[in-house]
């Protein structure tokens, strides 16, 4: 569910409120207060309409029913699920349960009207006697099979369009039983299917206690050297704004978060047989302590111990270029890694999935160490050999900062800047390396082109080889109509469009430059960063249509050609 | 490509959005001020869609057993001739409405923030009367200048993930964090929500605006 602002409706929600009145008046600067208000007619209102339906001196009719013009009828008339018309004469109280009560022009009735569950329509002409209800909220009632009338009670509302999914609550505990895939498709694991139950539980007004337990089945078979199966079981306490939490997985990590999303990067696998990302065996426990300091602030400070080993790729299924090879997968510094870090998560936007305006902030530094590392042989120019005789530690930091802003109502900028690396300590582990190039942070230029690899090193496994890298985007979004598809037409005489009708043309520009940093030839200083005219740029133009997006970028520092790439989701 | 682009490119200018919205299609997004009243000029925006039902897709859609949210937003804009508008402020809120077979009713939650409220009805009729709820926003901005305030009201349908994420915060889990968070953003919810949108359900985007108006 999407942030949205404290909103509180003042009016249309006292019971005794006249559903007709029909402006609802909202005041954004009401305090904020978690509720789930479920509206319905007054329950003393609804007895009185059943106790009238079920009387016997009433004549019960469903239905349509029409009383014609120049007919008359006398005593207690209730219709249940219908159109009741009279255009004649009635003498007598009238009750509709979940129907339309139409006052036809020439309709003469004397007695009082009680309409629950629809409207009054009353034509020109039309007149009546006597007193007036009437409820457009549903009544909470159902048919008996002797004809009568019967309180309804209400269904819970459970997701019970998502087979997968199903919760259901016992006493003080809400249990939700998953069956999903993990969210993606790579070439370590095949397709990961996660299954397992989450238990949540309401300690106080306050507090609550959560444990989600998860089994991962790898379907692509024990050759990575991976095991069958992973799990991952996380329990958390919160109270208020704050938290703490701990877990225990064996799970599959990715070494970068980019250039793909893990979705993306899924579908790029399974249809194309191209994974863009690399990774390693994770297993571990940890902790984490949290403050939610406001609506958008978020602290972390975490801890963890890692048991990393490499994996092999596999040859999982994919639909097209399923005869090609895989690409290798990175060996790794197998060991044993201590990782305390602390995260400031900042998230102003208006929206998670499709923002236009606000701001998201997260920063990380990272303190790693190890005494057991097995590491892998690089260039020398790209690490000095590891540490013997003492730990081998490192320093990470990493931040990301994406605005988004609405220039005019049609007119949208977004900018983002972008860095991670390495800090301090010993040098970064093959794990923590990075790289640009590619879909996400510099789309006109290739997957991985500038990983830092020196000359004559040549693995075919392309691994990030950087120390540091730095990023920034921005885009500037107009919305376009585009009736890209074609209309059919229903029985029923609706108009269905097929295709894409509306998308933003986007135009934007990206640079970056990764480094190695060092003192050394091909290396940066520490404590400096490349100067401008180094970092690599491209511009590109695209379409997104919101799920879908076609762009073109061509890397204007280089002699690239153009790229053609399809995102599945916006850019940042 | 590049030429293929350009062609979708104009063929998209070629359609202008409020024309698409407004005369396109019988749905229609009002949004007009309240009376000059107060003694700075101040007035606030009423937004009002009609005729949702009136466009048949929309009720196969509910009939399909595919429930139909409403995105209302309404941004505060402030206007300064010889320059870029400014928006000082914009709210939202959310209106989903779904058909229940089994009792012949629709549920129709209106979401604003954190506070959600359910109201059922029996007939369209009073789901069509329902829909046309008129919405005062008290954002009237204070300080002293030209603004006017746009409307916007995308139409859609929610897929099964959506649905089942509105399930779950109705049920209790409007903050909920943890380990799960992540699965919203999975291979189901990018194939479900693409192939929605290529499946020919409809989706449907409208913007109105009002006149200008002064707070002194």
């Amino acid at each position: 569910m999407r942030p949205l602002a404290a909103l509180v409706l003042l009016l249309a929600l006292a019971p005794g409120l006249r559903a007709q009145d029909s402006v609802i008046v909202i005041d954004p600067d009401a305090p904020l207060a978690d509720s789930l208000e479920r509206v319905g007619p007054p329950p003393a209102v609804v007895a009185e309409l059943i106790a009238f339906y079920n009387d016997s001196g009433t004549t019960r009719v469903q239905g349509d029913v029409t009383i014609p013009s120049e007919s008359r009828f006398e005593g207690r008339l209730a219709l249940h699920r219908g159109n009741l018309r009279i255009a004649g004469q009635v003498e007598g109280p009238i009750a509709v349960a979940n129907g339309t009560l139409h006052l036809l022009p020439g309709a003469d009735v004397r007695g009082d009207i009680l309409v629950i569950g629809g409207r009054l329509i009353r034509g020109a002409g039309a007149r009546h006697q006597g007193r007036e209800r009437v409820f457009w909220d549903a009544a909470p009632v159902a048919g008996t099979e002797e004809g009568l009338l019967e309180i309804r009670e209400r269904r819970r509302p459970i997701g019970d369009l998502a087979a997968a999914r199903t919760s259901f609550r016992t006493g003080k505990v809400r249990t939700t039983l998953l069956l999903a895939t993990g969210g993606t498709y790579n070439r370590i694991e095949g397709l990961p299917i996660v299954f397992g139950p989450k238990f949540d539980l309401r300690t106080g007004q306050r507090s609550s206690l959560g444990l989600d337990l998860d089994g991962i089945l790898r379907t692509a078979g024990s050759e990575s050297g991976l095991a069958d199966f992973g799990y991952s079981a996380r329990g958390e306490f919160r109270y208020g704004r704050f938290g703490v939490a701990g877990r225990v997985y064996s799970e599959l990590a990715a070494f970068e978060d980019h250039p793909l999303s893990p979705s993306e990067s899924g579908w790029s696998a399974f249809l194309l047989q191209r994974d863009y990302r690399d990774y390693y065996d994770r297993r571990g426990y940890g902790g984490e302590v949290w403050a939610q300091v406001s609506r958008a602030l978020r602290l972390e400070l975490s801890r963890r111990r890692d048991e990393e080993r490499t994996v092999r790729a596999t040859d999982p299924w994919s639909l097209f270029r399923n005869s090609d090879r895989w690409r290798r997968n990175p060996l790794i510094d197998d060991g044993h890694y201590i990782t305390t870090g602390i995260q400031l998560d900042l998230d102003t936007r208006n929206e998670r999935y499709l923002p236009s305006t606000g701001w998201l902030i997260r920063a990380r530094f990272e303190h790693s160490s190890s005494g057991d590392v097995a590491p892998v042989i690089l260039p020398s120019v790209v690490r000095p050999d590891l540490p013997v005789g003492r730990r081998y530690a490192f320093d990470r930091l990493f931040f990301d900062v994406r605005r988004y802003s609405r220039i005019t109502p049609s007119l949208r900028v977004n900018a983002r800047l972008r860095a991670d690396g390495w800090v301090g300590g010993d040098r970064f582990p093959v794990q923590r390396r990075v790289s640009l190039g590619g879909p996400d942070l510099l789309p006109g230029y290739d997957f991985r082109a500038f990983n830092c690899s020196p000359s004559g090193f040549d693995d075919p496994s392309m691994p990030a080889l950087c120390d540091r890298v730095v990023s920034a985007q921005v885009e500037v979004r107009s919305r376009l109509g585009l009736n890209l598809g074609f209309r059919t037409r229903s029985a029923n005489g609706s108009r269905r469009f097929i295709g894409i009708e509306e998308a933003d043309l986007v135009l934007f520009s990206d640079v970056g430059k990764g480094w190695l940093a060092g003192s050394g030839p091909g290396q940066v200083p520490v404590n400096r960063i490349p100067s401008f005219d180094e970092w690599k740029v491209d511009l590109g133009i695209g379409l997104d249509a919101g799920e879908i997006g076609a762009y073109l970028a061509k890397g204007v520092s280089e002699g690239e050609p153009v790229k053609f790439l399809v995102r599945l989701q916006r850019r940042f | 490509m590049a030429g293929f682009l350009l062609a979708l490119a104009l063929i998209g200018l070629s359609f202008p959005r409020d024309a698409l919205g407004q005369a396109g299609n019988s749905v229609r997004l009002e949004v007009r001020l309240t009376p000059d009243s107060a003694a700075r000029g101040q007035r606030a925006p009423v937004i009002r869609s009609d005729n949702l039902l009136g466009d048949g897709r929309w009720l196969s859609t509910l009939r399909s057993g595919l429930p139909v949210r409403l995105h209302y937003r309404v941004e505060v804009w402030r206007s300064r001739d010889g320059w870029i508008d400014q928006l000082t402020r914009q709210l939202y809120w959310d209106v989903v409405v779904r058909h229940e077979p089994l009792l012949d009713e629709y549920t129709m939650l209106t979401i604003f923030g954190s506070r959600v409220q359910e109201r059922r009805y029996a007939t369209l009729d009073a789901l069509t009367a329902a829909l046309a709820f008129a919405y005062q926003i008290n954002v009237s901005p204070d300080e002293a200048g030209n603004y006017y305030y746009a409307a916007t009201l995308e139409v859609s349908t929610l897929s099964d993930t959506d649905l089942d994420e509105l399930d779950r915060f109705l049920e209790g889990e409007a903050n909920g964090g943890g380990g799960r968070a992540g699965l919203g953003e999975t291979l189901e919810r990018g194939a479900t929500r693409f192939l929605l949108r290529l499946a020919g359900l409809p989706s449907l985007r409208l913007e109105a605006r009002t006149r200008r108006f002064a707070v002194r």
